[in-house]
């Protein structure tokens, strides 16, 4: 059933409200699992729908399709700015996540379901499989949040 | 990638080898599957993240309700067992048994197995 006044789009607040509620009945790490879990479904089953499943374009035409799917123009999740290949690794380049924002400088908060469903994107247009972890963040320092993917499959 | 291969020449003995053992699965911290001897009808990427997540949330309950360090996580079904137990700061042991499996037996064999992946992944 669509909303026919509010749309498609709710609160970052109330977004934020899940997972904080989750972290404080469930514990962090728990929670962090359920919500990367949830993310990478999420990228899967969007590449899926929109026909790049398998595709394996350029990491730069990758980054934009990305952009497309989950930026301004997508499901406004996060921007994706760009993605660069380290041999074994891949680090996704990212700013405005939902997991950051509203946070305060300084937050230790670590993205979850952004780099899930930016993770299990890329795992279906690739056809490969990573373990994704977030090593920098725009609260502590960084101009972007990177997700840093490591080849396991 | 031979680390990988002795953990799952490791787990596809234990679960060929044990006629009450159903299913195993290795599985990091996050949830990502690492190697998996599983009913073919069970998603792997799921049960990792299960698996990983409800270890995760025993330990918390061991904290908070002031029950110590977890040993093992034991869900018991009508029709069989699921044990989660922790293989060091590396990985998560999922092992499914049938209801017939002796459970001192099945949790001495879960425990030599373990220790068996944590000398490998250490």
């Amino acid at each position: 059933m669509e909303r026919e006044k509010l749309g498609g789009f709710i609160s970052i607040v109330c977004f934020k409200g899940v997972i904080t509620g989750m972290e404080d009945a469930l514990g962090e790490k728990a929670t962090a699992i359920a919500l990367t879990s949830a993310g990478r479904t999420r990228g899967k089953n969007l590449v899926t729908e929109l026909g790049l499943a398998g595709a394996n374009p350029s990491l730069e035409d990758l980054a934009s399709k990305l952009d497309f799917a989950l930026g301004e123009n997508g499901t406004r999740l996060c921007k994706v700015d760009k993605i660069v290949d380290e041999g074994d690794k891949i680090k996704v380049y990212t700013h405005e996540t939902v997991c950051s924002a509203g946070e305060v400088q300084g937050s230790t908060r670590k993205c979850t379901y952004s780099m899930g469903a930016v993770c299990g994107a890329i795992e279906t247009i690739q056809g490969k499989r990573y373990r994704p972890k977030h090593t920098e963040s725009v609260l502590r320092g960084s101009n972007h949040d990177v997700f840093e993917m490591t080849l396991i499959g | 990638m031979a680390q990988t291969l002795m953990l799952s020449d490791i787990v596809q003995k234990f679960v060929a080898g044990n006629n009450d053992i159903q299913g195993a699965a290795l599985v990091t911290p996050d949830g990502l599957s690492l190697v998996s001897a599983l009913p073919s009808d069970m998603d792997e990427e799921r049960t990792a993240a299960m698996s990983a997540a409800i270890l995760s949330l025993g330990e918390r309950i061991g904290q908070e309700l002031a029950r110590g360090e977890v040993e093992r996580i034991v869900v018991e079904g009508k029709k069989g067992y699921s044990v989660m137990i922790s293989c060091g700061e590396d990985a998560v042991l999922l092992v499914l048994a049938a209801k017939e499996a002796k459970q001192g037996l099945l949790f001495l064999e879960i425990k030599r197995i373990a220790k068996n992946l944590m000398a490998i992944l250490s």
